[in-house]
């Protein structure tokens, strides 16, 4: 199955995509998990980051934090509201919130 | 063009999962997709007309309003949620409907996508 998956926040849900399997895994982050995407700890990047290579980070959510794609990791693909849209109908048969 | 069917179980009004459950509604119903929204819980506080707008403070009625001008836009309360917080028929906006979760499960059923964002 192709799978979305909208991470919301940053210290929880990483569990969760550890069990997940899919034929295809997106990660598309919103709301505080957009940290994910844009910080480290310890000079570490988040983990979640080595899951797939289909990465997005939601524009709008990043810009509330004060943060900027020149910030993100060079994996993850800044995007709009509207390609959360494209991504939901077109890429990923399933989509889950966490 | 889809339906999309979004499931709100959580969040009062000025949280983050319902601003960005609206926006993508928004986005989804500007690309001519249709839009099935139910708010379950805490979620249902949406539906209650009379919602003030404050500067820099959510106000997610206008867009709502304005989805349903639409017609790509159904959006349903959770009755027993909304009766339990003390929301009944004379208190909901208009345009915004209430049923039992029976609409959820069928909105599901017919949806091309699912959003089903959870409790907190």
């Amino acid at each position: 199955m192709k799978l979305g998956v909208i991470m919301s926040d940053y210290r929880t849900g990483s569990d969760v995509i550890d069990r997940l399997t899919a034929e295809k895994l997106g990660i598309i982050f919103v709301g505080n998990g957009v940290y994910h995407a844009a910080s480290k700890e310890a000079g570490k990047a988040s983990s979640i980051l080595d899951k797939t290579n289909n990465l997005y980070v939601l524009t709008e959510d990043l810009e509330s934090r004060g943060l900027t794609s020149a910030n993100l990791d060079s994996r993850v693909k800044a995007i709009t509201y509207s390609d959360v849209v494209d991504l939901i109908f077109n890429d990923y048969e399933k989509t889950i919130w966490l | 063009m889809g339906k999309l069917t979004i499931g709100c179980f959580s969040s009062l009004v000025g949280s983050l999962s319902l601003d960005f459950s609206i926006k993508l509604a928004e986005a989804a119903v500007a690309k001519g997709h249709t839009v099935d929204y139910w708010m379950s819980g805490n979620a249902t506080m949406l539906s209650k007309k009379g919602q003030k707008a404050f500067k820099d403070y959510s106000h997610l009625a206008k867009p709502v309003q304005t989805l349903l001008a639409t017609g790509k836009f159904n959006i349903t309360a959770c009755e027993a949620c909304a009766a339990a917080r003390g929301y009944h028929k004379e208190d909901t906006m208009e345009g915004v409907k209430s049923f039992s979760m029976d609409w959820y499960l069928a909105s599901t059923f017919e949806a091309d996508r699912v959003l089903h964002i959870g409790g907190d």
